[in-house]
């Protein structure tokens, strides 16, 4: 530890011990301590933290406020589903579990500021108190009077009170239209490399040496940084993969100084990982077992959830989805080079049109109407069909699968518009199973 | 608590002090709510309404009249007063006795309120909208024995305007009713009112006879300040003037004209060097007054702005210029102030900065934003004309 805590207001001790909880953030929990002040002291109304994910705004704050022992209530606007739910826990944190039986059944702000000031003098502060809430651009789109008032609550209930607010959006995105009072803004850098090294090195295995360990974390870093900074992934990726990092270890292949040949080890295995980072395509679970059977698999030979791209579908679908998707994919005007039998020759450069020079696939699929499916539908199958009642309801059961989205109201009954909703290699697998050549269908593959 | 209470407010400790100097009485007389006894300027108006009541209530029949006329030219002040002459008549017996109610839209939650209210103030019973619908419905369309008259103001009317309008279908409907005995006077601003939103069959029943306050002209207004100060002498003659051919060229607001006057004696008192004497109100206190008055916020806004607020101003203004359209995005904007800022010589600002220059000249409604979620790309737009800028600018 380089810098250390120092504020007039607390314990020396207790400083000393909150800054061990917070590596590498002691320069902001400095600036925040002297913002907060002695804890008699008014500190300002309200404090806005952002910064991005996993960079310690939560644990910074709520570290200060536990070991500190300051009064303090800490809400999420995630879980605060109505303002009440707020209010409740606001009120039960600061004043004891009585109080929040007062609010009535869907309390507004009103109700709250008034029981807040009833109960401020039965429990008189000689402390500021402390609201924080979490996740606070969800407070923009609660009722619109709701964070004006929380900026400048201490005002309002006439009461050492803070509000602390955390983002990871910047302030100019909150500023209501109206104007509101100015929070005091802080940001939290990310975490540097280095910092990433001490603050994961901190976590070590017992039965292994603490250099192992962070000439490990050192190797997950080289891999890793360059695509995840998050912490908390990081942390979740070191903790699945030290294991694998050990193995000649523990059968005694190599020595602990050899890291060379631990790092060719562990290299290809963390090559692998970085196809899930984030994703928790293979559950940590699952990627612990099969670390322990590398012998006989390889790696990524177990299918990650998003490799299960095959659904089994009724024969007449397959091809309502391939009719679709051609109808999605291909211009209007090239259905009847493509489906009808005397077309003469056409080149593809005859037809070509100055905006289609980009291929159709890279805008995304266009909106089609009912008939045009429908005609496709036809002219792709080769039986004669009837357009029964089963037809139809396989669109819309297509719809519900999600295969298909329908465009505009639901109500629609004369002329709805479809887009197809899959990938070109899903539809290439389908029309495989009907032995149907749909690249050679498409304008894009001409 | 009592369940029938009156309602009152505390009341004074000490009373109120009576006006010392001749100020202090021409602002106690000037003041809207003392209504004098006479209304001058109204007399045809008022001749007109009371030979319509006093008709009505002389044969017990019923009807509707509907005035108009643009706020402060009196409407209320004279159907009061019309109100307390018949009143003071029937004491005398030249008329027969009659009720008068007034309701107001404006002081109801809700347009059926209406019916409640006409209740309680008829017979004191307290009943639902529905119920005291039907309850009226049965006292006016059913004969009883020697019934009064009954005189029913409606004050505001277009707030009472619901979307199947029967509010106001049954106001007007029964004063058409044989045993109804009801003469309602309904008062609103807009003339055609009865054209612009009530259907038919309700405009029909209102029947034909308007009648519309026409707005004060400088003369009228200097007569009623004149008869308001009843020989006090606290103005001259020239600024008395003054104020009444402003506000008559503006709207003919009466209450705005007293205002005014009032103010003028304010400052009078403030201004004087000697505070036992202040001495007449003249043209300069006249002047300062409709200055506060009627003076544009917009352009002292915008000359107490920031140098950056300014600048930003500015930007927008050479952002339109540059589109030829009355409507640019934030990030637009910006490339014009941070060009702007070094043609300056300043440091050019942040985009966080310029954003919050932008914001807090949204917040006082000299642009309008959208929402601040859409950070660089919310549109901006002048809430006030390109002259007022351009003059508050470069009058530096």
């Amino acid at each position: 530890m380089t810098a250390s805590l120092q504020h007039p207001g607390y314990d020396p001790e207790r400083l000393l011990c909150v800054a061990e909880k917070m590596p590498c953030r002691v320069s902001q929990a400095g600036t925040l301590l002297s913002l907060m002040g002695e804890p008699a002291q008014y500190s300002y109304p309200s404090i806005f933290l952002y910064g991005h994910r996993s960079t310690g705004k939560s644990h910074v704050i709520n570290t200060l406020l536990m070991d500190l022992e300051l009064p303090h209530a800490t809400v999420s606007c995630v879980e605060c589903v109505s303002v009440g739910l707020m209010f409740e826990r606001v009120l039960l944190a600061l004043f004891g579990p009585d109080t929040s039986t007062l609010l009535p059944r869907s309390p507004s702000l009103s109700d709250f500021v008034r029981i807040y000031r009833q109960q401020a003098p039965l429990s008189p502060a000689n402390q500021t108190r402390y609201i924080v809430i979490e996740k606070a651009e969800l407070l923009r789109d609660m009722d619109s009077n709701l964070l004006p008032v929380l900026v400048r609550l201490q005002e309002l209930v006439d009461d050492n009170v803070t509000v602390i607010l955390l983002s990871e959006i910047v302030w100019d995105r909150f500023r209501p239209n109206t104007g509101c009072f100015e929070p005091l803004i802080l940001y939290f850098p990310d975490y540097s490399k280095g910092d990433l090294q001490q603050i994961l090195s901190q976590d070590i295995h017992p039965s292994y040496s603490p250099e192992l360990y962070s000439a490990f974390i050192n190797i997950l870093l080289g891999v890793f940084y360059s695509v995840c900074r998050d912490l908390r992934e990081l942390r979740h990726l070191a903790a699945l993969n030290f294991s694998k990092f050990c193995e000649p270890l523990k059968e005694g292949k190599v020595k602990e100084s050899d890291t060379h040949k631990l790092w060719r080890n562990i290299e290809p295995h963390l090559k692998k990982a970085m196809q899930t980072v984030y994703l928790r395509d293979v559950s940590s679970v699952q990627w612990e077992q099969q670390l322990q059977q590398t012998e006989e698999k390889e790696c990524a030979a177990l299918k990650g959830l998003s490799a299960h791209a095959h659904v089994e579908l009724p024969y007449y679908s397959k091809f309502l989805l391939i009719a679709a998707y051609l109808a999605s994919y291909n211009p209007a005007r090239t259905d009847r080079r493509f489906f009808l039998k005397h077309h003469g020759k056409i080149k593809k450069t005859n037809f070509l049109k100055k905006h289609e020079k980009t291929s159709n696939h890279l805008l995304g699929p266009k909106p089609f109407p009912l008939d045009r499916l429908l005609a496709i539908f036809y002219s792709v199958v080769d039986s004669r069909v009837a357009p029964s009642a089963s037809v139809f309801s396989q669109i819309s059961s297509l719809v519900t699968l999600q295969l298909l989205t329908q465009l505009g109201h639901d109500d629609q009954l004369d002329a709805p518009k479809y887009k197809c909703a899959v990938a070109l290699d899903f539809i290439r697998a389908i029309s495989r199973t009907v032995n149907f050549d749909i690249v050679k269908y498409l304008y894009d593959f001409l | 608590t009592p369940r029938h209470a009156t309602p009152s407010i505390p009341s004074r400790s000490l009373p109120a002090r009576q006006p010392g100097s001749a100020l202090e009485e021409a602002r106690a007389r000037l003041h809207v709510s003392s209504v004098p006894e006479s209304l001058p300027c109204r007399e045809q108006e008022f001749q007109d309404i009371y030979n319509f009541v006093e008709s009505k209530v002389m044969d017990g029949t019923g009807g509707c009249m509907y005035i108009s006329g643009v706020p402060g030219t009196g409407k209320t002040a004279t159907v009061h007063e019309v109100i307390r002459s018949l009143q003071r008549a029937s004491d005398a017996d030249d008329v027969p006795a009659f009720n008068f109610i007034e309701i107001n839209g404006m002081k109801m939650t809700d347009p059926h309120q209406a019916y409640v209210q006409i209740l309680q103030k008829l017979t004191g019973q307290k009943a639902t909208p529905d119920h005291a619908a039907a309850l009226l419905e049965k006292r006016f369309s059913h004969a009883g024995p020697k019934k009064e008259s009954t005189v029913l103001l409606v004050d505001e009317l277009d707030l009472l305007w619901t979307r199947k309008q029967n509010v106001m279908y049954n106001l007007f409907d029964w004063p058409t009713r044989r045993h109804g005995r009801l003469v309602v006077l309904t008062i609103a601003n807009t003339m055609d009112l009865p054209e612009r939103i009530m259907i038919n069959r309700v405009a029909s029943r209102l029947g034909l006879t308007r009648m519309s306050f026409q707005p004060y002209s400088f003369k009228q207004l200097q007569q009623i300040i004149m008869s308001r100060l009843n020989k006090v002498k606290a103005f001259e003659e020239d600024a008395l003037q003054l104020v009444s051919r402003k506000v008559a060229a503006l709207s003919g607001d009466a209450r705005r004209c007293l205002d005014i006057c009032r103010r003028a004696t304010e400052i009078c008192e403030h201004t004087s060097l000697d505070p036992g004497a202040p001495g007449l109100v003249g043209m300069s206190h006249v002047m300062q007054a409709l200055d506060e008055m009627f003076s544009s916020a917009y352009v002292t806004a915008i000359r107490c702005a920031s140098v950056q607020e300014q600048l930003f101003l500015r930007s927008v203004l050479m952002e339109f210029r540059r589109l030829g359209l009355e409507e640019a995005t934030f990030q637009q904007v910006l490339v014009q102030h941070q060009a702007l800022c070094r043609v300056e010589g300043l440091q050019p600002p942040s985009v966080s900065e310029a954003l919050a220059a932008c914001q807090r000249l949204g917040a006082c409604r000299l642009l309008l934003l959208e929402p601040s979620r859409l950070g660089v790309l919310q549109r901006v737009r002048l809430n006030v004309s390109q002259d007022d800028v351009l003059y508050a600018l470069k009058a530096e």
